[in-house]
């Protein structure tokens, strides 16, 4: 039992380390990662780059300060007005301050959206009280076993209401509970929609008040999709009411009012380790999706259909110096957190190649010259001999730091 | 003699133990009036949205408050101990020396462990009057390491009290810091929900750490 304590100690002190001597490494030598931002001019029916201070083309063309404003005019209109160079029309469209501002928009989903503790209250917000302003409700609904209203001011159910909501749930074929809520739980947004649910057998609803009335639409989808999450978005062109990711099955859009799922031209997207970017102008949309060290744009006209794509790849992260010399110095690494995620785990890296071996061999070597020194036998030594082999630097100072006297101290005789 | 044993340890931690369960209380009373006082200001929805939107907790307080209370308790019922090293007399009575050790471990833990979930229980009680269930779940699950951050707290202390020499004491110090600052690391409500599993059974393990410095301790290392 003694010894079983101390190989407990022995562990604490390798997962310590594991996370501490890594964590200490980046802080010295991370460097920022490349990022990218990705538009697509129509004036030169081209992707611009931005990377840092550096606007190019992707044939790798610099332009100046001037070149991006002029090549970007929906992106910089109120500086091109300012200084007279905003062309009257484009592509045969008059250019008028309104519609350039509606057709604008920006979303950017990461990776940490979907691995993310949830709400699972919801303000119902009344989506055409008459009035200009949206008001926040008095109460919150969950939906576990049924759809329930809890009133805030009481911490009590609305037992009329939850009713009315369940049963109109129910005549639309959802099955309780739900999975995935989303919506835009806000005062500040144009109009309300509501919220975009699925239910337990993974159908996706549109469930919003009207009138104090429950609107629920059960939305068609073209095959079963396997829906991770959902963002409900304000746009002001009301082109689509929100973004649906799918584990492999692409990204769609709800188009609004009809329902429509309109799949984007994506392939490949995961959404547990990549970014997606989607800017939008009066005529394109442009798509970014994010790995850890490459991208991949896709610019797509106002009817979806693909009008170009650009690509590039650059150095990951453990063919860079600085990831080569962790890799060389540590077996693994142990993270609490992780870029990909909001939540809290032990998230276990370990590191490519076998250039760390020479440092475990090291670490070993130490070891037995230290156990040697103090003239303790090596065969009772075995296991922490293992222990340093297996897990280099860090097992070197967990096992010195928790001494294995075992081996030498003889047990005194029981009086 | 069992019970002679366990009433030495509980009068040296008994003051402590009173202390934490006051200190605790009038925590928990600050909290609750603070909630009131807040719900009537801005409105009990605004109050909810706070927490579900905002992450605004509104327990904060009681983040330290277990970590205090498990160095406290460890100190109170270790440190006079290894005062001119007494607890070799414990190890000479006729019981097992690991027996013994066990025993006064597992009564600090056991009164610890109490401590902790009278706190808890209150803390659900008072949560109940002005939250639904879903945000009182989502809180007891933000506080949960905190909590077992405080026994593993009484675990480690524990283990660096009766180490002999002062030099491994600092060394020990180093990885239960290291070790301790994962369930305080700083995380959005219910973020350590996929951790708690793990870290609730190495705190568990724990539980045995200090047998090892005991035998040292025992065996006179110098």
């Amino acid at each position: 039992m003694i010894k079983f304590s101390r190989y407990i100690l022995v562990a604490i002190g390798i997962l310590v380390a594991s996370i501490v001597l890594p964590s200490l490494y980046w802080t010295i030598f991370e460097k920022v990662p490349r990022s990218p931002n990705l538009f697509y001019s129509c004036i030169k029916d081209d992707f611009i780059v931005v990377d840092g201070s550096i606007r190019k083309s992707p044939a790798g063309k610099e332009y100046t300060s001037d070149e991006y404003e002029q090549a970007l005019p929906f992106m910089f209109y109120r500086q091109l007005m300012a200084d007279g160079t905003m062309p009257d029309t484009i592509k045969g469209v008059k250019m008028e301050t309104p519609s350039i501002a509606r057709a604008s928009s920006f979303y950017r989903y990461t990776p940490k959206r979907t691995d993310a503790p949830v709400p699972t209250l919801w303000p119902m917000l009344e989506s055409q009280s008459g009035k200009v302003n949206l008001a926040m409700p008095e109460d919150y609904f969950r939906i576990e076993k049924r759809m329930e209203f809890i009133v805030a001011k009481t911490n009590e159910i609305n037992e009329e209401k939850s009713m009315l909501f369940t049963d109109a749930l129910t005549s639309e074929g959802f099955v309780f509970p739900a999975n995935i809520i989303a919506g835009l739980p806000t005062t500040r947004k144009s109009v309300d929609e509501g919220y975009f649910i699925t239910d337990a057998a993974g159908s996706l609803f549109h469930v919003k008040m009207v009138k104090g009335e429950p609107y629920v639409v059960r939305i068609e989808t073209p095959e079963k999709l396997d829906i991770v999450y959902i963002e409900a978005v304000d746009l002001r062109s009301r082109e689509y009411y929100c973004y649906v990711f799918t584990g492999n099955q692409g990204i769609f859009v709800v188009m609004d009012e009809v329902y429509d799922l309109q799949r984007l031209p994506v392939d490949g997207f995961n959404p547990s380790i990549h970014t997606f970017r989607l800017s939008a102008d009066l005529f394109n949309k442009c798509i970014t999706i994010l790995g850890e060290n490459w991208y991949e744009a896709i610019a797509v006209d106002e009817m979806y259909q693909v009008v170009g794509t650009h690509g590039e790849k650059w150095e990951g992260l453990y063919e860079r110096p600085e990831g080569k010399m962790l890799a060389s110095l540590f077996p693994f690494e142990t993270r609490m957190k992780d870029e990909n995620s909001a939540y809290v785990r032990f998230y276990f890296k370990p590191s490519p190649g076998i250039r760390w071996m020479i440092v475990n061999l090291t670490a070993l070597i130490v070891a037995v010259v230290l156990i040697m020194r103090r003239g303790w036998p090596l065969k009772s030594n075995i296991p922490d001999l293992l222990i340093t082999a297996v897990t280099g630097i860090y097992g070197l100072i967990a096992t010195q730091f928790f001494p294995n006297k075992f081996s030498k101290v003889k047990p005194p005789d029981k009086k | 003699m069992l019970k002679s044993l366990l009433y030495k340890e509980w009068i040296k931690i008994r003051l402590v133990v009173w202390i934490a369960l006051g200190l605790s209380l009038v925590a928990l009373i600050n909290i609750f009036l603070k909630v009131r006082h807040d719900i009537l200001f801005v409105d009990a929805s605004n109050y909810w949205y706070s927490f579900l939107f905002r992450g605004v907790t509104y327990f904060s307080i009681l983040k330290f408050l277990p970590f205090i209370v498990g160095l406290a308790v460890a100190i109170a019922q270790y440190f006079p101990e290894t005062v001119n090293k007494r607890i070799k007399l414990t190890f000479h009575l006729p019981v097992s020396e690991n027996g013994v050790l066990i025993w006064m471990h597992s009564f600090g833990a056991g009164i610890l462990l109490a401590v902790f979930l009278t706190v808890l229980v209150l803390f659900n009680a008072g949560s109940a009057i002005f939250f639904p269930a879903n945000i009182i779940r989502a809180s007891l699950l933000t506080m949960m390491p905190w909590f077992l951050g405080g026994m593993a707290t009484y675990f480690l202390v524990a283990l660096i009290l009766l180490e002999p020499m002062w030099l491994f004491r600092g060394l020990y110090a180093a990885v239960a810091a290291g070790f301790v600052t994962i369930f305080y690391t700083g995380a959005s409500i219910g973020a350590f929900e996929p951790v708690l599993a793990p870290i609730a059974v190495i705190t568990l393990l724990l539980s045995f750490v200090v047998l090892f410095t005991g035998y040292r301790f025992r065996k006179g290392e110098m």
